[in-house]
This record gives structure tokens, sequence and C-alpha cells, in this order.
């Protein structure tokens, strides 16, 4: 069977595994992307979320052999963009990070978020957000960051 | 190691004819499941599983469409708009489909019960030929499902008439990510003054979707007036005859707020 193809981070890599496995444990152990968490392998904490063609998926959720052809983006890719540098601003000056385990997850969730709506409310950012589970911060100030990163980088998204 | 990624369905409905194949539609249970040794036939770029339609009486959606997909569509009933806006999470919902739903073949499954509370039919397709099932026909049991091993769900149909006046409620352990512990769907359906049409269909309380026809009858064709002074028998009559299992709660906690729900229902539409 030929080498499954996708792109990762912009990248083109060819993948030599089974297609039964999981993006989660592929991204982080054989293309070393360390960002992507795994909390619970259920779909239930979005520790593990990563964009697919620029669409949120729980990557624990994902076998390898639904992404041929496709494009996955991990924090590894995200925070070399614009987009990134602003949601990275407004969650420092918010507080918005404590032990910092749901991050990336929870970062890229904001990014598909503000590409569906660039100017979510709160109700609509809590929404946005509602699969991705943190322990330590309450949740308050992630979402006060996210929507200040949509009032900062207006015209980004 | 053989990979199954078909962009037909004619290509994929011939893998699964030859192949001992497990159809992989957005793998949201599958990967949970995460069963050893299996082959793995990924639909997710077979487009023709993917397009939501409509004829004269139903509203087609192809059995590899995703809940956000479905949300966005001005074709799908709100009522089922509703019941698929609680599921999980947005990831989940990008990923999970109406078929996989199906398929997974658990009661809990928030699209089938409004799939058994509307009269859904499903379009069946293998290679050799083609078939219609009621839903509740395909349902045989928790896992059980009339398919056969050469057969993949093709399109839900639902039909596309009185589901204006619908009751939904999930109850859950939470807002977001919550399994259902008891969901109830109903629908009735007024005409000159009486009840025309009732529908009532209870899910994650017991094997499969619960509804009982035979019980619904009671109130087709009586007035409001009528209908409340029947509806204490009525609930009454749910309460003998649903036979619930314990699952993450207690039967007895499901029965009453089955009992609970059909009567809001009922309060609220009678």
């Amino acid at each position: 069977m030929d080498a499954l193809n996708f792109v990762l981070n912009g990248q083109k890599v060819s993948y030599e595994g089974s297609a039964n496995d999981r993006l989660l444990d592929v991204l982080r152990d054989e293309y070393d992307c360390k960002s992507v968490k795994c909390g619970c392998k259920e779909g239930e904490c979005g520790a593990c979320s990563v964009l697919i063609d620029g669409v949120l998926y729980n990557s624990c959720c994902v076998a390898m052999g639904a992404i041929a052809d496709r494009s996955v983006v991990t924090m590894e890719g995200f925070r070399e963009t614009e987009r990134f540098a602003v949601l990275d601003k407004a969650f420092a000056e918010m507080s918005a990070v404590q032990c910092g385990f749901c991050i990336p997850g929870m970062v890229l969730a904001a990014e598909a978020l503000l590409s569906a709506n660039p100017h979510p409310d709160e109700e609509q950012i809590r929404e946005g957000l509602s699969g991705n589970l943190c322990r330590c911060t309450g949740y308050n100030a992630i979402v006060k960051a996210v929507g200040n990163a949509a009032k900062e980088g207006n015209g980004l998204w | 190691m053989v990979r199954y990624t078909p962009v037909t369905l004619e290509e994929a409905l011939r893998i699964r004819a030859e192949q001992d194949v497990v159809p992989y539609a957005g793998g949201t249970d599958l990967m949970v499941e995460n069963r050893k040794g299996v082959t793995y036939l990924f639909l997710n770029r077979v487009s023709e599983l993917q397009q939501i339609s409509e004829d004269d009486t139903y509203v087609r959606i192809g059995s590899g469409v995703t809940f956000t997909q479905a949300l966005k569509s001005p074709l799908v009933p709100d009522l089922m708009k509703e019941a698929v806006s609680h599921i999980a999470a947005p990831a989940i919902r990008n990923a999970g489909t109406f078929g996989g739903n199906l398929g997974n073949g658990s009661a809990k499954a928030d699209s089938v019960l409004i799939e058994y509370v509307t009269d859904a039919k499903l379009r069946i397709a293998s290679a050799a030929k083609e078939r219609t099932v009621d839903v509740d026909a395909f349902y045989k049991g928790r896992k059980q499902l009339d398919l056969e091993s050469d057969e993949l769900i093709a399109e839900i149909l639902i039909p596309k008439e009185g589901l204006d006046d619908y009751y939904y409620q999930k109850i859950g352990g939470r807002n977001a990510l919550a399994i259902s512990r008891v969901s109830f769907a109903g629908i009735l359906n007024k005409e000159d003054g009486k009840i025309k049409r009732i529908a009532a269909a209870f899910g994650a309380v017991a094997d499969t979707v619960l509804r009982y026809k035979e019980i619904e009858k009671m109130l087709i064709g009586k007035t409001a007036a009528e209908a409340g002074e029947l509806k204490e028998a009525f609930i009454q009559k749910y309460a003998d005859t649903m036979v619930l299992t314990r699952g993450r709660v207690s039967a007895e906690y499901r029965k009453s707020v089955c009992c609970n729900l059909l009567r809001d229902f009922l309060d609220q539409m009678i």
C-alpha cells in the first residue's frame, strides 16, 4: 500500500503506518507535535484539538485514513501566524493561562470560532469553546481574552 | 496494510461487498471504541453521501452529512436542528454524521430520536440492490441493526409535513459534551380543533429508542377538552407499558423523567 500523504503545518508529509492509527498519537509520536495534548481519548476534553482543512476536530477521534490528502494544522504551525500573535497577546493580558494544558486546543478552537464568526458575543464564544475543558481558570478569563482578540484583531478574521 | 478511501458510492459498495470492513464515517464513536484488528472503510470522501436535498415528500439527508452541515441547511427541519445543536460540542459536530449516529446502534443517539418521532425511513444500499426501511424496523436491539455485511446506510428520509408543532428536551449531566440520560421528542398536530397526529419518542432509556403507536391512538381525534380528561390515563398507560433499563442512572429515575416530560409535552401542546 502506498504511504498516506497529507499536509502538516504547510509541509507535505508521508505516513507509512496504519490507516487505523489515531491522528493524536501520530502527531505526537511521529511528528513531534507535542502541543497536541492527550486528555481523554474520548472526544470529551478538546485538549487534542487540531484544524483539518480549517475545521476544528478532536484528533483523538480521527483515524489516519480519514486525513489522506488533507491539511492538518496544530499549534506548531498556527503559532507562526499573525492571528496567533493577537490571540497570544490577548490571553497573556487577561492571564487566561494557568497550567496551560488546555491552551493549544483552546486557542485553535478560538481560531475556528473567529474564522466562522469574527465578532462573536459572549454566549457565542462560550459555545465555540464548549468542547474544550479547562480545570484551572474557570473560563471567564479565556472567554474575555477571545473577545478582546476579536476586537484587537479586527480584520484579521 | 490496505487502506480503503473510496470517492464514489459505487466503489464504496463494491469494497463493502468484497471485504470484511467496518464503515467509518466521522469516527467519533469508532475511535473511542477502538476495536482491534478491524479494517475501516473510510467514507468521508464519498460526496454522494454528503448531500441534503428534498423531494415532494421527504427531506433527504445523506448518511455522510455532518451535524454542523445540517445546522447550516435551510432544508433540515427545526426539530432535527434543535436536537443536533445539543450534541456534544463543535469539534464533535464537525465530525459526527447522521449515518454514524444510526450505525453506532445506540438508543442515546440524539438524531435517531428525531427519526423515530418523525417516522423517518432509511435508504439502504448495496452493490446488488437498494431498499427502504422504517427507522424503528432498522433497530432490532442494542447494537443490532437490520444491516447486512454488504450494505451501507445511504440516506435518511424525513417526512416534511407537520413537523412545526414539536417539543424536545434532552436531559444530560451538563450543558456541553453531555450524553443523554433521558431525551424526549413529541409532535402534536391539530386540525379543526381535534388532535390529528401525536407522536412521542423516548431516547436513552432502553436498548432502542421507544415509541408506542398503539398508546398514541388514545388521543387521536380528540378535542383539547377530551384529551385533557384522558391525560392522566394516557400517562399512566405509558408508565405501565415502558420497560426501561438501568444505565448511568436507575430505571426508576428514567421512568419518572419520561412521565414528567410526557406530561409537560401534553400540557404545552394540547
